[in-house]
């Protein structure tokens, strides 16, 4: 019964309705839940102040002041959304940038973008977030960004497409943009991201370091190095721009285009062969990469590129030792990896926490 | 060929609807993010059956943040979906009420600059069609319809989700599907523009 694929999917497909399916498919919802843990924080943080404001000022004269005081505010705030914690000031430099349904280009360009809200760019319009004291993110035209999180201590974007180009001085660690395809974890730098319409991203470091997580699978970017990640794959193995095009080339094809085991081996082939000393970068994200039988080749390749640290065993590392790969990373002069582990135990309490 | 895959799963979860009702009411906001989980698509199809799809993200995050404001007012739990559905469907009445063009604060901003989904924009376009003649439909068949085509819900999660007996969703599933056809088929390129 073809009547029975439009009210439950069983029985013999409608090519018709697959056809509705498929193209309405694309408006699909696909955003993952907002933070609901901080905003309630927020609203409680603010009950409590309103509570303690109330007390302090008890009295007629005082509650007639709080009365106009909260009329006005009822009455003057722009939009509710806005209530939900702090606010960052959003400046157009281009075009007609919105968020939510509100075009920044009136009120002189300048718009205001809080937890919940999203900022929106066509394809002539450009905008500049400033991030109060711990940065700036500047948006490229055909970009969407929302605001998931703005704490004390941890900011929280998700971009899902377009570029951003983001230049944080806040402590490593608390400034995070989610991608479809990867975290983005600022370490320390300027780095430019890209998400396109599949979800997946290029993520570029302009000065100091970032870590890309998605699933366990993480990779370091530091400066002049970049990152390819795909969905359902998550962050690729980081390398220098000036690697050279077979390296490059065969990167590529071992995380992303690689069927079969010799396929990948045949991709491995490649990366050793053309790897340089600053290539170490990869060399090292290879280790945790490549099957059992393989790692001992990319150790001795990188072993001949940067000899490790003491510490460092060669048994250890192919038991893929955790606090001996940190050492030799960290050897390898790119960025104290502690600050990541830091993060990341923080970042997966976390996580734990509100399962 | 993408997200074409009828989920029925989440169905199957619905017994625990009151327990993390009753954990959401007491501040457990990840219980709330997993009510959220449940019911964003039953929330985000509601609100494309209304309102432009490019302030339909945004609109969810409103709905979601109004119900936990008022979790507290719910008092059957049983009747969460159905309760949710009518603050989506309050929302997307607001909406019109305070973007009407004497209250728009802003430029309006062309349909044509806001969503680059796609770089196939024939493929686009005709999704923004079939889009717009389901919204010409009676309310009555345009949920269910977009539940169904667009979230991917089966008829009996939709019912599940909103309240609705699995009869009233079928039949208005059968009868919106039945309208949209002869409206698609009627419908020439020509005359798109006038059907949004």
């Amino acid at each position: 019964m073809k009547d029975d694929y439009l009210w439950d999917g069983s029985g013999e497909p409608d090519p018709e309705i697959q056809r509705l399916e498929t193209a309405l498919g694309r408006y699909r919802h696909n955003l993952p839940a907002p933070a609901f843990e901080a905003i309630a924080e927020i609203r409680s943080k603010a009950t409590r102040s309103r509570f303690l404001t109330f007390r302090l000022s008890f009295g007629l004269a005082a509650a007639a002041a709080l009365l106009i005081a909260v009329t006005l505010f009822t009455y003057l705030r722009p939009k509710p959304a806005t209530d939900l914690g702090p606010a960052w000031d959003v400046a157009r430099l281009e075009g007609a940038p919105r968020v939510g349904s509100h075009s920044i280009s009136a009120n002189g360009g300048i718009g205001k973008l809080g937890v919940g809200q999203t900022l929106v760019t066509d394809s002539s319009s450009r905008a500049s977030i400033s991030l109060d004291e711990i940065g700036r993110v500047d948006v490229d035209a055909g970009t969407r960004l929302r605001v998931v999180r703005n704490g004390p201590d941890r900011k929280r974007l998700a971009l899902d497409r377009g570029t951003i180009h983001a230049t944080i001085w806040a402590p490593p660690g608390e400034f995070v943009v989610d991608t479809p395809s990867a975290v983005a974890v600022d370490l320390g730098c300027v780095y430019t991201l890209h998400v396109d319409d599949s979800g997946a991203g290029l993520l570029r470091t302009t000065l100091g370091w970032v870590g890309f997580k998605l699933n366990g699978h993480e990779s370091f970017i530091p400066a002049g190095a970049v990152c390819a990640t795909r969905p359902k794959i998550g962050p690729g193995t980081p390398y220098f721009e000036d690697a050279t095009p077979a390296f490059r080339e065969a990167l590529f094809k071992f995380d992303f285009a690689g069927r079969t085991p010799e396929e990948r081996s045949a991709s491995l082939d490649v990366l050793l062969a053309q790897s340089r000393s600053r290539d170490a970068l990869s060399l090292w994200h290879l280790l945790a990469r490549v099957s059992d039988s393989e790692r001992a080749r990319v150790y001795d390749r990188l072993l001949a590129l940067a000899a490790p640290p003491a510490g460092v065993t060669r048994e250890g590392i192919l038991r893929l030792d955790q606090p001996m790969l940190d050492l030799w990373w960290n050897s390898l002069g790119f960025g104290d990896v502690t600050l990541w582990r830091t993060w990341e135990h923080d970042w997966s309490q976390r996580q734990t926490n509100a399962k | 060929m993408e997200r074409q895959v009828v989920t029925a799963g989440p169905v199957t979860h619905l017994q625990g609807d009151d327990s993390l009702i009753s954990a959401a009411r007491d501040g457990d906001r990840a219980a709330f993010g997993r009510l959220y989980d449940r019911y964003a698509r039953m929330v985000h199809g509601i609100l494309l059956a209304r309102v432009p799809p490019r302030e339909v993200d945004d609109l969810v995050q409103e709905v979601f943040l109004s119900a936990l404001r008022q979790l507290h007012a719910l008092r059957d739990a049983a009747r969460f979906g159905a309760w949710l559905a009518a603050i989506t469907r309050n929302r997307a009445n607001d909406y019109y009420r305070k973007t009407g063009p004497e209250t728009t604060l802003t430029e309006p901003v062309s349909e044509n600059q806001e969503e680059n989904r796609t770089n196939d924009h024939a493929v686009e376009e005709e999704a923004a069609l079939i889009l717009a003649v389901i919204r010409t439909l009676p309310e009555t068949y345009r949920e269910p319809l977009i539940l169904r085509l667009v979230e991917g819900m089966t008829g009996p999660e939709i019912a599940a989700r909103t309240g609705l007996t699995h009869g009233s969703v079928r039949v208005n599933l059968y009868r919106g599907m039945q309208l949209l056809r002869e409206k698609l088929g009627q419908t020439t390129p020509g005359a798109r523009f006038g059907l949004a």
